[in-house]
């Protein structure tokens, strides 16, 4: 008993104070992963009717339980607003906040939290209306500029044109509608807010295909899911199951061909897969974790094309959110 | 030398055996874009979506002026620098064109002609022994001759077989896409090929 007491003692003070251990065991036991989500942003966290969840975050929460259960649906889900997300991950309410959160130091210095990976690249742009064939941020000289108040895309708009020695004509508006108003009665020339939003509010235009999202980001808004400090072993996990989707893309392996991924003799993809290296036990789950995420949800590319790319309403481009080796900047380390 | 070059052509084009014989011996089916005389002129363009003609944020170590080809991604990027490429939908090979790499444009036909090989008209003999350059060769618009293979990249008088997998391994713009390209790339324009991975 003193035994046991003394080398709880000593495990407590080698993890330096780790308030919560052993965060991956109490989610086997208790059969799901509380996941922290938006109460709803298209393409990202959407509601339907009948309370199921869909969305680019949402799907990252179905690859982690697939990556633990080899079952996506061993989620519950809690849906926070901006205020209480982080909080709700520290209580220890939520095992990982899967929530369009910008990955910054003041959060990871003074939060006691841990972004895991980047997985979707977000940053300030602009929308256009009535500017057909224009193809730059750099062309938005004299340009009538809407932009909501107190947010940072208004801190960086002066920044931007003065460093690219352009004027323009800014409109300080309260709210999106009042925005994408002035932006349709041509109060303003261009939107700038960062550029998820932006691709969900031109759905809401009457003609979307008029109106432009210029490719230029002016800003780094990475998103990502996060964790809290206190365990290591779960953070890894969390880390290499978002690395793992990545890989998948870059290495051809789908939801599609998961059986061929498996009896493949590349030691790439036999690493990927698990037959190989035997990492998926030392992250505490099944070797074969990547391939039970993919074949569940898909590979980050289908991820993508389902919830925010061609394939849904939003029609998002890879951009800088295609791999490093085909044109953007998603780069996941190597599974060897 | 001229003959040599219209083999290479023809080898591009599809092997088209119609599937469908042997059910209905009587009915020869072609595959798309073996549509001999059908007519699509220097103006044909995909007015929407994502093959259509546009410039898009590519991040790429490549001088401007090279010309990257993602087969997985059925697009062709011409690197415009700044961060932007001029990106076009394309038709590629069906089985793939199974290596990747570097070539460079080695030669430019407008309207080029197209004379089937042996082993093509065996396989398909409605096919014609020699067809003239124009409005209805499948070859279409214009020609870029990579390296010193057998491949190109060529226009087509069936625009609806952009974005698929048909040909036998050359890649296909409609002819207003083929035109713009062929008058931004001059010869010897580096032209690098990607293929989607392999498991």
């Amino acid at each position: 008993m003193w035994a046991k007491g003394l080398a709880a003692l000593l495990g407590a003070a080698l993890a330096c104070g780790a308030a919560e251990a052993g965060t991956l065991d109490k989610i086997k036991a208790r059969g799901t992963i509380a996941c922290g989500v938006s109460t709803g942003l298209p393409g990202f966290s959407d509601r339907d009717a009948k309370g199921g969840w869909s969305g680019f975050d949402v799907d990252f929460c179905r690859a982690l339980a697939a990556a633990v259960f080899n079952d996506p649906s061993k989620v519950a889900y809690t849906p926070l607003v901006a205020d209480e997300r982080f909080e709700a991950l520290k209580s220890g309410q939520i095992d990982v906040l899967s929530r369009n959160s910008t990955w910054t130091i003041e959060r990871e210095a003074t939060l006691g939290l841990l972004f895991t990976a980047i997985l979707y690249h977000d940053g300030q742009g602009f929308l256009v209306l009535r500017h057909p064939g224009m193809t730059s941020a750099l062309e938005l000289d004299k340009a009538k500029v809407c932009v909501q108040k107190g947010t940072t895309s208004e801190q960086n708009l002066p920044d931007f044109f003065k460093y690219n020695s352009m004027t323009y004509e800014p409109h300080v508006v309260e709210t999106v509608e009042a925005a994408m108003k002035g932006l349709q009665d041509g109060t303003c020339d261009v939107f700038t807010a960062d550029q998820s939003a932006l691709y969900a509010e031109r759905t809401e235009l009457a003609k979307p295909a008029e109106a432009i999202i210029l490719p230029d980001v002016i800003s780094k808004e990475p998103l990502g899911p996060v964790v809290r400090n206190d365990d290591v072993a779960w953070f890894n996990l969390v880390k290499w199951v978002a690395f793992g989707l990545i890989d998948a893309e870059e290495l051809g392996v789908n939801s599609q061909n998961t059986d061929k991924a498996l009896a493949s003799t590349k030691p790439e993809i036999k690493r990927l897969t698990g037959a190989e290296g035997g990492f998926g036990k030392a992250l505490g789950v099944d070797d074969a974790f990547v391939v039970h995420a993919v074949k569940a949800v898909g590979n980050y590319d289908e991820i993508f094309q389902r919830n925010l790319g061609a394939a849904s309403k939003l029609a998002i481009p890879r951009g800088l959110n295609q791999l490093w080796s085909a044109g953007g900047v998603l780069y996941a380390p190597p599974m060897r | 030398m001229k003959a040599m070059w219209a083999l290479l052509a023809a080898l591009c084009l599809i092997p088209a055996v119609a599937r469908a014989d042997e059910a209905s011996p009587k009915v020869i089916s072609l595959d798309d874009g073996d549509q001999l005389g059908r007519v699509s002129d220097e103006a044909t363009e995909i007015d929407d979506g994502p093959y259509k003609r546009q410039v898009v944020f590519y991040r790429t170590n490549y001088a401007p002026g090279t010309i990257v080809i993602s087969t997985q991604e059925r697009f062709l990027y011409l690197v415009l620098g700044n961060n932007r490429a001029l990106r076009y939908g394309i038709g590629v090979g069906r089985q793939g064109f199974q290596w990747s790499g570097m070539v460079t444009i080695t030669r430019k036909t407008a309207w080029p002609d197209w004379t089937p090989p042996p082993e093509m008209i065996a396989r398909q003999p409605y096919l014609p022994r020699f067809m003239a350059g124009g409005p209805g060769n499948p070859l279409g618009a214009r020609a870029l001759y990579l390296g010193a293979t057998v491949y190109r990249i060529h226009g087509t008088n069936a625009p609806e077989t952009i974005g698929t997998a048909v040909s036998s391994g050359c890649f296909r713009l409609v002819n207003g896409d083929v035109v713009d390209l062929f008058d931004r790339t001059p010869i010897g324009t580096k032209v690098v090929i990607r293929q989607a991975p392999e498991l």
